[in-house]
């Protein structure tokens, strides 16, 4: 189950800032699924299944190709000068 | 004539192409639909009626030069706003994304303007497709066209609004548990998910990447096949996807055999249930076989599919940082260790509530107890399943367990809003196709099929869903919009 110090660290690593609001709302809100998928423990681990629904092995993949983009800058805080603007470090 | 607006995607290239109406008409006819009606329904996000009508320009001067004008020449199509389209902002319906304007068009939107079909517009939905009612939209919430005090589904719920509103000919959605097909089923239009990589991903903004696939919300089954024959097919920019054969309109099955799921049947409303039992008597009827069938791994699979798609949005999601792409906020009162936590505040609740889920599925300590179960259990139902289709060609019952209930109804308690995914999300585990169609009404709310198939066997759910199409009468269009 899901404390209000244990939802305030899973805030951190998502780097999520939750208001009081929903720090005092969220842990029963999501201690209902966290009960719900419980459930999934009575599975008794098999390690015949293979579980690769979906992988693509690295040597299949495509050749990266380097083209010029022909609309608006793709990123946003891109200066005039090619610079890319972030937040100060301190 | 009906109105320009009521027609189906055949009828409007058939239109076109016969010269009884320009594609500037059709087009200004649908513009001139959704500005009478989409401030009731709220469906649109942006409607790009200069780049529609210009399309339509472009058509109908190929017409007059003889040109070839592709097989959806004049069709609109809406676009649930988390497709990318260059040049047209692509939201999410997140304030993440407000200002985001993609400079690329994804796979999908390329061969669909390649084909002549013209984009009108961008579609609502629950922020990042997460949601089964588009109330989770940071925008406004989209109304159901059949009760306007309903909700639509979702997530892609502007998807099945314009469309059964007549706003655009067709549209698409995304679907990672249900998205298409529950919107599809209370919006009474036909809404199809495809096999996991029959259609190519490029330009879909990702939620949950194992699990989700782009697919067409239409009128009738006939367009849904049109749509598809257009969007699917491998694709260089996705890895995942994979080569396939048309759908034919008429094929040469013949009688399937058919398995309702009994577990789907029992869980769901009275009314829903009944009007599912007479859809298969009607399957009957045509020469199809019936019977009942059971699904083991059922109760695990709606846990596994909130382990599965949280884990994923957590990591997908990571990269709204809002220095690559985002929205107005200011960089310069922030340093760095505080910048993102507070960019990421904006998030919706539900979005920051499956984040903070995935975090915790995928911590250490709990990755093994949920995540690597939940991971195991996908494989053992896809196993489960496809040993059914060994036996039965299409496995059927009701889409949502629920009829369309009010807005505002569910939204305080998420955990129930997540209980009405239970039908849908087995196709996107196991990576099937699956199709709701419109069956029926309860107190004039809609009812749709849910049928599914083995992976890549779309023809069967075009045969079956055609061949009900025919026997079943019911209205088609909302009279209150």
């Amino acid at each position: 189950m899901i404390s209000i110090e244990e939802l305030k660290y899973l805030a951190e690593i998502s780097k999520i800032d939750l208001t009081d609001d929903e720090i005092n709302r969220f842990p029963p809100q999501l201690n209902k699924t966290i009960e719900y998928i419980d459930i999934l423990e009575e599975l008794a681990s098999d390690e015949s299944i293979t579980m690769d629904l979906h992988e693509i092995n690295f040597d299949e993949l495509r050749d990266d190709v380097v083209k010029k983009s022909d609309g608006q800058p793709i990123i946003k805080n891109l200066t005039e000068e090619g610079f890319l603007r972030g937040p100060k470090m301190k | 004539m009906a109105h320009l607006h009521d027609l189906l995607a055949y009828e409007v290239v058939e239109g076109i192409k016969g010269q009884q109406f320009t594609a500037e008409q059709y087009v200004g006819s649908m513009i001139k639909r959704i500005e009478d009606v989409d401030s009731k329904l709220r469906s649109f996000i942006t409607v790009d009626s200069e780049g529609a009508l210009s399309s339509a320009k472009i058509i109908d001067r190929k017409i007059k030069e003889k040109v070839d004008i592709g097989t959806l020449a004049g069709v609109t199509i809406g676009i649930k706003d988390n497709i990318s389209t260059k040049g047209i902002r692509t939201t999410c319906a997140s304030k993440i994304l407000e200002d985001y304007v993609p400079s690329y068009d994804a796979t999908v939107i390329r061969k669909l303007k390649e084909n002549g079909a013209i984009i009108l517009g961008k579609l609502n939905l629950d922020e990042f497709g997460m949601g089964s009612t588009t109330e989770y939209s940071s925008f406004y919430s989209t109304h159901n066209p059949w009760n306007l005090d309903y909700v639509p589904g979702g997530s892609s719920g502007g998807s099945g609004a314009a469309v059964a509103a007549g706003e655009c000919t067709v549209s698409l959605g995304s679907d990672t548990g249900g998205s298409i097909r529950c919107p599809a089923s209370f919006c009474s239009v036909v809404g199809l998910k495809p096999t996991y990589g029959r259609v190519s991903r490029y330009g879909l903004i990702s939620y949950a990447n194992s699990l989700e696939q782009i697919g067409p919300i239409c009128r009738s089954v006939k367009d849904a096949v049109m749509i598809m024959n257009i969007i699917s097919g491998k694709d260089i920019m996705d890895n995942t996807s994979i080569q396939s054969t048309p759908i034919a309109i008429k094929s040469k099955l013949g009688k399937l055999n058919i398995a309702i799921i009994k577990e789907l049947i029992n869980g769901s409303d009275h009314d829903v249930t009944r009007t599912v039992y007479s859809a298969s008597e009607k399957f009957k009827d045509i020469g199809y076989s019936c019977e009942e069938v059971s699904i083991k791994n059922l109760d695990y699979a709606l846990p596994s599919y909130y382990t599965l798609a949280s884990a994923e949005a957590s990591s997908n999601l990571a990269r709204y940082d809002n220095i690559r792409y985002g929205f107005d906020f200011p960089i310069e009162e922030y340093k760095w260790d505080t910048y993102f936590s507070n960019v990421r505040k904006n998030f919706g609740q539900e979005v920051k509530r499956r984040i903070l889920i995935g975090s915790y599925v995928l911590s250490s300590g709990y990755y093994s107890k949920y995540y690597l179960k939940a991971r195991m259990l996908r494989s053992l139902l896809k196993l489960e399943l496809l040993k059914l289709f060994n036996k039965y060609d299409l496995l059927i019952g009701p889409t949502m367990p629920i009829l369309p209930f009010k807005i505002g109804e569910k939204i305080d308690d998420p955990f129930k809003m997540y209980l009405v995914d239970v039908n849908t999300v087995l196709a996107n585990l196991a990576g099937i196709p699956a199709i709701s169609i419109p069956v029926g009404f309860s107190n004039g709310l809609p009812i749709g099929l849910q049928i599914m198939a083995a992976p890549c066997q779309e023809q069967k759910l075009v045969d079956a869903s055609l061949a009900l199409e025919d026997t079943i009468d019911i209205q088609r269009r909302p009279k209150s919009i």
